[in-house]
């Protein structure tokens, strides 16, 4: 499954501990679900599409990987 | 109680009183003077535990009791695999026992029994148990919609 999450976070040059902080989460967890080696809960989901005024589907793209594999 | 420790301070905390009392029972089985050094090494390992805590790494956030929810599962998976480690080395001394020495080979088969257990428990714990009825199954009303593609 692939995310925008790097995408929104640099447009917004922020820092990944930053963006960390925001969330509640460890650096090393955005740079896990960056890389796409963690699927983050449900919660965490919702949480950072919020946090990038986006909905959990234009955040998060099942579809994606599909197209690409 | 716990809640009024340092989150960094608990696990070492507790390591360095669970290797105190374990060396505590070992000096009423057999006093050596010896045995104090041992307990300076785990008063040391716990000192040391307490810095790594502090570090900003995975394994820092779990012995820090910070860890995130990836940080978690991450926990899970390397006690699970632990306890499966655990599992094989009990099943394996068991054998080597039975075959060697018969008369040893209960303390195998006793972690053996504990670990199975506590896969069993594990399971009744965090399983569902007993099946829950379909939502369609005590109102006689189809509640799933046709799928639309």
């Amino acid at each position: 499954m692939r995310n925008r999450v790097r995408e929104q976070r640099t447009q917004l040059g922020m820092p990944q501990a930053e963006l960390a902080a925001a969330l509640g989460v460890s650096r090393q967890t955005i740079i896990s679900i960056e890389n796409g080696r963690y699927l983050p809960s449900l919660p965490l989901a919702f949480r950072i599409a919020r946090f990038f005024d986006l909905t959990v589907d234009k955040m998060f793209d099942p579809d994606e990987e599909e197209a690409g594999a | 109680m716990i809640s009024h420790i340092r989150p960094r301070l608990r696990k070492p905390l507790a390591r360095a009183i669970a290797g105190t009392a374990l060396v505590g029972a070992w000096a009423l089985g057999s006093p050596h003077w010896w045995l104090a050094i041992v307990e300076v090494t785990v008063l040391s390992m716990a000192v040391a535990w307490y810095v790594w805590a502090g570090q900003d790494n995975d394994e820092g956030a779990l012995l820090g009791s910070r860890a995130d929810e990836r940080q978690k599962l991450v926990g899970q998976k390397a006690r699970a695999l632990a306890g499966v480690v655990a599992m094989a080395a009990a099943y394996t001394g068991l054998a080597i026992s039975l075959a060697v020495k018969p008369a040893d080979a209960w303390p195998f088969a006793v972690i053996l029994a504990v670990t199975g257990f506590g896969y069993l428990f594990g399971l009744s714990t965090y399983g569902s148990g007993e099946p829950d009825p379909a939502d369609d199954a005590d109102t006689g009303y189809q509640t799933r919609f046709p799928v639309s593609r």
